[in-house]
């Protein structure tokens, strides 16, 4: 606004000009106004202090609730996924331990220790199906089916004098089902096999099946075919007889 | 609802999720640990089960981890060591018969070290040859 004395620039809050000195009048309106809304706003501000205060406790419980809701669902997944972190761990690991593990493994399946080689594949996590162990995938899913049976055989022939053998009919099928499982296996893979780095080895451990059951079980060569061409009943009944009435 | 309602509800809420929370992280983190052996798949109680009753084939079989470098506590190793006594017997008939006189030999002298090492054991080890020798058919 101008001063009506000297026509200078002065502001809407002076009370006067500050180059004539005229007290401006003109103004009172508007600087009695702004004292309102200055009031007003302070006491709004106080207002809004009130109320935050009073609801901080609250957000901050609030943010607090939020925080333990999403560190309990954590624990919560972690608990249930603990198994495949820790297989997941182990296998990395596996991977680290290529050269090391490689080796242990030659050595099993030089002595022809398949049932060993299988227990240390599964206790070590070994990643059959990735590299750079995935060449061992045939011979890893063969060795477990002959591990299979070793103690399947194992379990139905060993008994001390005074043993009790509780479920002799149940132990019975299972071991007619690994033999058949372990063999069903080779033949189904037979083309897979003549291709397989492991081969020999895959080759050797149906040789030591077949072993088994002529030491274990009374089936020579001419036995087995005839074992493998007949029912799975009279391949129980066969087994009954061997294990139980001998 | 009053904001002290609020704040009194939300705050036990929070109490309650910070014991689960609490309660539940050694289980957690426990759960976490990497072991190559996780013990309690091996299952000593069952091992000793069956070995009251003379199951050596099962006792051999549930035995296996050790063979393949599984970890087990000093107190039940003697218990798996049974075991692996047991499946080398098994398996040396195998390898004599199937003509691999090393494998036979070192599964002969792993043998003979778990006998010299556990003499405590000797008639249970007599009663696992036992077994071993009236599996054979002959």
């Amino acid at each position: 606004m101008k001063c009506i004395n000297c026509g200078a620039d002065v502001r809407l809050t002076d009370k006067v000009c500050p180059y004539c000195g005229r007290v401006i009048k003109e103004n009172a309106g508007y600087r009695a106004d702004m004292e309102y809304y200055k009031r007003d706003s302070a006491k709004t501000k106080k207002k809004v202090r009130e109320i935050l205060s009073e609801n901080i406790p609250i957000v901050i419980s609030a943010i607090i609730l939020v925080v333990l809701l999403i560190a309990d669902g954590v624990l919560l997944y972690v608990e249930e996924n603990a198994f495949y972190f820790r297989e997941s761990a182990a296998q990395r690991e596996s991977v680290k331990k290529y050269e090391t593990y490689s080796a242990a493994i030659q050595d099993y399946l030089d002595a022809g220790d398949y049932a060993g080689f299988s227990a240390f594949e599964e206790y070590h996590n070994i990643a059959e199906w990735e590299p750079p162990y995935d060449d061992l995938n045939l011979l890893c899913d063969m060795a477990k089916e002959y591990s299979s049976l070793v103690s399947a055989v194992e379990e139905v022939t060993m008994f001390g004098p005074d043993a009790k053998w509780y479920r002799p009919e149940s132990d019975i099928r299972s071991c007619r089902s690994a033999i058949w499982y372990f063999n069903f296996q080779f033949e189904h893979n037979l083309s897979k096999i003549d291709e397989d780095p492991y081969k020999d080895y895959i080759y050797d451990m149906k040789a030591k099946a077949d072993t088994i059951m002529e030491v274990y079980l009374g089936l020579d060569e001419a036995g087995r075919d005839e074992y493998f061409a007949s029912s799975s009943n009279k391949q129980e009944a066969y087994l009954e007889e061997v294990l139980l009435h001998d | 609802m009053t904001k002290k309602t609020i704040l009194s509800i939300s705050i036990i809420v929070n109490i309650i999720l910070a014991t689960v929370f609490a309660v539940s992280l050694p289980g957690a983190m426990g759960e976490l640990v990497y072991e190559y052996v996780e013990q309690d798949t091996i299952r000593p109680d069952t091992i000793r089960k069956y070995l009251e009753w003379e199951n050596y084939g099962t006792v051999a079989a549930l035995s296996r981890p050790i063979r393949g470098g599984a970890e087990v506590a000093d107190t039940d190793a003697d218990y798996y060591k049974l075991g692996e006594y047991a499946e080398l017997l098994f398996l040396k008939e195998v390898y004599k018969r199937a003509g691999n006189a090393d494998s036979a030999e070192a599964c002969e002298d792993r043998i003979s070290e778990i006998r010299r090492e556990m003499p405590e054991y000797g008639a249970l080890l007599d009663k696992i040859d036992l077994s071993v020798a009236n599996a054979v058919k002959e």
